[in-house]
């Protein structure tokens, strides 16, 4: 379970992110939806502390962090159980594939090689990937990073997984495969958070779809009700135009 | 009629030239080690601004850039003996040490090693801060502490960045071990100086000493062709 309470961010005297509360459920998929500058990618990046929260607190698993006083042992304990999938892949470039997925393995998990790389080829199994494994970043396509970096995400089993924009970087042609394989991943019940621009995959694939804008969160609720019948005005143009345009 | 060379002289020079490349070699090669440490240092405390030592760095790095080199090696050789002299009559440290049984070469490697390593730091330093933003953002996300973070992650892809300006630094610096004779290293420069003296044959034996630097830095380029080539293996492409 993730707790978020009345989280707060600045960038100097920008308001970035103006007291979200939040509770996602464990095994809940939640899509975070919102224009460009609402902070919903900023919201995701303070939960794992690659920013740090001005104020408020996040918990992860019944454990409490409270951003005001975070210390480092504490944020290293959030980022551990969480996973991350960025925007731009960021895969290790020095590293081949296995070594992607292993190296929080035996580094920060303290496994054994021999154990680190068996679990890493079942990982990169489960996204379709176990035949490139002594392959380079730099080897692979676009789609095909994406997919080892949702399995290094897994590699750790986080208690939850973040998505932050996984197909925004991706040509059209590849988004159907990261997007099934996010899909599949869904399905074995992990708990998940996808900041997304990806509408329809949002809404088919969330339990609850949350709008954001401006720093806060205007409205959310199950898929169908957001993308049918939104409460809020707002939110019925920005959906409205995003899936015309 | 005046040969314009003993070519004899010159060829015999070279053996006697060539059994003084360990020197030379020695005093490269292990300055850039210790100089890759120090430069590492020195870069990891700009980075991260560390207090009091990134002043310090600063004038260091200044320093050494704005005195020749033969300058740094005189102080070397003439201040770390005073130092240590200093340390055993002030303090009692140090007392194992004898001063006068300090071979010249230690005192090479150090100021060489205390010369590059200010280089090396600018090199590493801006290596480093190349190294994309998102590479640190992942290994963050998964729970590297910062040592691993940078041994695993931003050091590999950092040094092999780098590689073609340290090898220029390298290169540089086998070239200005030639002013080690100074202070009584026999390199092979030492060595040349030596047998043109017994002979009289300067121009000769500075022709031997020229040609065996010129193909050991071929050498050198050779292989840091080859290092680069293997260090940047996995930023091939598939095309």
């Amino acid at each position: 379970m993730i707790k978020l309470e009345k989280l707060h961010k600045y960038y100097d005297r920008q308001h970035v992110l103006k007291g979200i509360d939040l509770t996602v459920e464990k095994g809940e998929v939640v899509a975070v939806l919102g224009p460009s500058g609402s902070g919903k990618s900023t919201l995701l990046r303070c939960i794992n502390f690659l920013e740090d929260p001005t104020s408020g607190i996040v918990e992860i698993g019944g454990k409490r962090v409270d951003a005001a006083t975070a210390k480092k042992k504490e944020i290293f304990a959030l980022r551990t159980a969480t996973g991350m999938v960025f925007q731009q892949y960021n895969l290790f470039k020095n590293l081949t594939v296995l070594q992607n997925v292993s190296v929080g393995l035996t580094s920060v998990k303290r496994m054994k090689k021999d154990a680190a790389d068996k679990k890493g080829i079942e990982m990169l199994e489960q996204v379709g990937l176990s035949s490139k494994l002594s392959h380079y970043p730099a080897q692979l396509s676009g789609g095909q990073q994406q997919r080892v970096g949702i399995a290094r995400a897994l590699a750790l089993d986080p208690e939850v997984l973040l998505f932050d924009e996984p197909t925004s970087s991706l040509d059209p042609e590849l988004v159907d495969e990261v997007l099934a394989t996010i899909r599949r991943v869904a399905d074995t019940g992990k708990t998940m958070f996808i900041v997304t621009h990806e509408l329809n995959f949002a809404r088919e694939i969330s339990d609850r779809v949350i709008f954001m804008e401006d720093g806060v969160i205007i409205e959310q609720g199950t898929a169908e009700q957001i993308f049918t019948e939104p409460a809020v005005e707002r939110t019925r143009q920005f959906l409205g135009k995003a899936v015309q345009g | 009629m005046e040969n314009l060379l003993d070519l004899n002289f010159l060829i015999e020079s070279f053996p006697a030239i060539i059994s003084r490349l360990p020197i030379t070699i020695g005093i490269a090669v292990g300055s850039l080690l210790l100089s890759l440490v120090i430069g590492v240092a020195a870069a990891l405390i700009k980075i991260y601004k560390v207090p009091v030592l990134s002043v310090i760095t600063s004038i260091y790095i200044s320093f050494i850039r704005g005195t020749p080199l033969l300058v740094q090696i005189y102080l070397v050789f003439y201040g770390i003996p005073k130092i240590i002299y200093f340390l055993q009559s002030e303090y009692g440290w140090l007392q194992s040490a004898d001063v006068n049984s300090i071979a010249p070469e230690f005192y090479a490697l150090m100021a060489f090693s205390i010369n590059l390593g200010a280089y090396l730091s600018e090199t590493i330093r801006s290596a480093i801060e190349s190294v994309d933003r998102g590479q640190f953002e992942a290994a963050k996300a998964i729970g590297m502490t910062p040592v691993q973070m940078m041994l695993k992650i931003v050091f590999p892809q950092a040094l092999t960045a780098a590689i073609p300006n340290l090898g220029n630094m390298f290169i540089s610096t086998i070239k200005d071990t030639s002013l080690v004779f100074i202070i009584g290293v026999i390199d092979i420069m030492g060595q040349a100086k030596i047998l043109g003296s017994r002979g009289l044959a300067f121009f000769e034996v500075y022709i031997a000493v020229s040609i065996v630097y010129w193909i050991l830095c071929i050498a050198v380029e050779r292989l840091l062709v080859k290092i680069e080539k293997r260090a940047r293996r996995y930023e091939r492409g598939i095309a």
